[in-house]
């Protein structure tokens, strides 16, 4: 039997992030009730190894950004520490790469422009970016669309450009929040594929939250399931599907069988409102 | 002219004439007013309303011996100084408000309105008192004017900015002045130059008063001197003057916005938007631009110093006046 949960504390790989009792809690300031307190997070814990590609799924509300914003050091945890290579993240560094939600691009900024922002930043000549834009943009196809701007490109095309500004300084992680969640079903596939090409030729370690059970199996080594309202881990489950991963996978046995796994863990999560999980679950069954 | 047009064919451009009467189209009421005036002037024959001929003749030969192009030049110095101090601190200002501190902004918001409606000449005694007398009060008044529509046009275009952008720059470890600079302001950008828009309006407005107020020398000294001395195509030569500098920064203003944001596009809602675009902009005709925006300013700050040790050299020695000795200035 292909499914098994992962004990947290053993990853296979040496470890590259730790995640250690990470807890998040909002201020919410009501005029009527005053102050309270809203547990986004609750005492997460899991290890990513180095060069790993782990998913993140959960039902809205159960902190999936938040953990993100916390891994890229928008955010600081309420309690708990994010370690990378073994070192406490205060801040946003450049030894993590960020697609956030929705593209984020610059509108005035081209697409070579916005490949560079994080180069220009960092204090890199102007003829090095040059080549460092050129190399990234070739890499997630955009070659000839350098100075385009977002608004003359498509979803797809955005999504692209977001993604070689998160890998034009060459950090060490990629976050991806829910990166193909604007684009449209079948621009989505390409992109996933595409995405799996560009990790296996960069070998970044990769931590990828989405709403999607199936993209997270097509993608990932590993998926971490939350639960909302308190967001917890729920469990780890390994995805033992061969690499390279090939759209046929989608349809295979073992596919739908970690569908419908990852699919029960967040059904039985009484906290998680019953629509939220449908389009996946009327696959499932 | 339409007829042409559907005779040459859907294809084929437009006959010069029609080119003609569209390109004049927009000219046409200022055509008018003017005739209008040159006609109601010479039926009524008032000395107090010259026809437009006459006033232009009047600028004609002001032009020629110097004395319009000395007052536009200390106007249009004085003029773009203030506005200059307003972009100088009402940029900057509104994007620190907006984006770094929107607490402080809520505290400040309401004293800044009482602020905005404070008019520099109920207050000009007190302006005296801080700016001093001189150039510096007038740049102050115009300053001061131009600063409030450049301030609050910059605070809401800072605060709208899509938090995503400034969440994407920090992520890309771009430094706090960074993100105000590289990602706030090109954000903003619409709605400063919706403020600048605004403040090339009052400008030459305020300084026209001010002139009138205490000054030897500009356009708005020469309107109100010339009705002093019963000169009245002076009057008019001087509004003249007045219109063609308001509407130069005008246009000026125009010109760089059209150049900075050559088109429109939609955004996630689908409604339109002005989107920075530096594509299309020739560094060299940017730099071009900026020269001779400083060049008239130059220009017009020499002439400025020029005229006032004049005016100055004839206050101490009335003897160096050729004409108009002013009564009380001569030495004891």
């Amino acid at each position: 039997m292909s499914l098994r949960s992962i004990d947290p504390a053993q990853p296979d790989a040496a470890v590259k992030i730790a995640v250690r009792g990470i807890s998040h809690a909002y201020r919410l300031r009501k005029p009527r009730e005053g102050k309270r307190e809203f547990l986004a997070l609750d005492s997460l814990n899991f290890e990513v190894g180095d060069g790993e590609f782990v998913a993140v799924v959960g039902p809205s509300g159960c902190g999936k950004s938040t953990l993100l914003d916390i891994l890229s050091g928008l955010a600081t945890p309420s309690r708990g520490e994010i370690h990378i290579d073994g070192h406490a993240v205060t801040g946003p560094t450049l030894d993590r790469g960020i697609v956030l939600q929705g593209y984020a691009l610059f509108p005035w900024r081209t697409t070579r422009q916005n490949v560079e922002f994080g180069l220009e930043a960092k204090g890199v000549p102007r003829s090095e970016r040059r080549a460092i834009s050129d190399r990234f943009t070739r890499l997630v196809g955009l070659t000839g669309f350098e100075d385009r701007l977002p608004h003359e490109l498509s979803g797809g095309m955005k999504q692209r450009v977001a993604l070689a500004r998160a890998l034009a300084y060459d950090p060490g992680v990629l976050l991806m929040d829910e990166p193909f969640a604007a684009v449209d079903a079948q621009t989505r596939e390409v992109l996933q594929d595409e995405l799996l090409r560009i990790w296996s030729e960069t070998r970044k370690t990769v931590i990828l939250v989405t709403h999607s059970i199936e993209e997270a199996i097509y993608l990932a080594d590993r998926v971490v399931v939350l639960s909302a309202n308190p967001g917890r881990v729920r469990d780890i489950v390994a995805v033992d599907l061969p690499r390279p991963r090939t759209p046929a996978l989608r349809t295979g046995d073992r596919f739908v069988r970690l569908r419908h796994r990852i699919w029960e863990l967040l059904q039985n999560d009484d906290a998680a409102p019953p629509s939220l999980v449908t389009e996946d679950a009327v696959a499932a069954r | 002219m339409s007829l042409a047009a559907t005779a040459a064919g859907p294809v084929a451009p437009p006959p010069r004439a029609a080119r003609w009467a569209e390109a004049s189209l927009p000219w046409t009421g200022v055509a008018a007013a003017a005739l209008l005036w040159e006609l109601s002037a010479r039926l009524r024959h008032s000395p107090f309303f010259p026809p437009l001929t006459a006033a232009l003749g009047t600028v004609a030969r002001m032009i020629r011996d110097g004395s319009l192009p000395s007052h536009v030049a200390v106007s249009a110095f004085r003029g773009l100084s203030g506005f200059a101090v307003a972009i100088t601190l009402g940029v900057p200002a509104g994007l620190w408000l907006g984006h770094r501190a929107p607490r402080l902004h809520a505290a400040a918001e309401p004293l800044l309105r009482v602020a905005s409606q404070v008019n520099p000449f109920a207050l000009m005694s007190v302006f005296l008192l801080v700016f001093g007398g001189g150039e510096v009060v007038k740049v102050m008044a115009v300053g001061w004017v131009a600063l409030w529509p450049i301030l609050f046009c910059t605070v809401s275009g800072a605060a709208a900015v899509d938090p995503q952008l400034v969440k994407a720059a920090r992520s890309l470890a771009a430094s706090p002045a960074a993100v105000t600079w590289r990602v706030v302001l090109p954000a903003a950008a619409p709605a400063v130059f919706a403020g600048l828009r605004l403040a090339t309006g009052l400008v030459f407005f305020v300084l026209v008063a001010a002139e009138m107020l205490g000054a030897t020398r500009g356009v708005g000294w020469l309107v109100h001197s010339s009705a002093m001395n019963y000169q009245v195509a002076g009057i008019f030569a001087g509004a003249l003057a007045v219109v063609g500098l308001g509407l130069g920064l005008q246009r000026a203003v125009r010109a760089a916005e059209d150049r900075l944001f050559p088109r429109q596009a939609a955004d996630a809602d689908a409604t339109a938007v002005r989107i920075l675009d530096l594509r299309d902009v020739r560094p060299r005709a940017a730099l071009a631009a900026a020269l001779v925006a400083l060049a008239v300013a130059g220009a017009g700050w020499a002439e400025t110093r020029r005229v006032l040790a004049h005016d100055r050299a004839v206050m101490t020695d009335p003897a160096a006046a050729p004409a108009e000795p002013s009564p009380g200035a001569g030495p004891r």
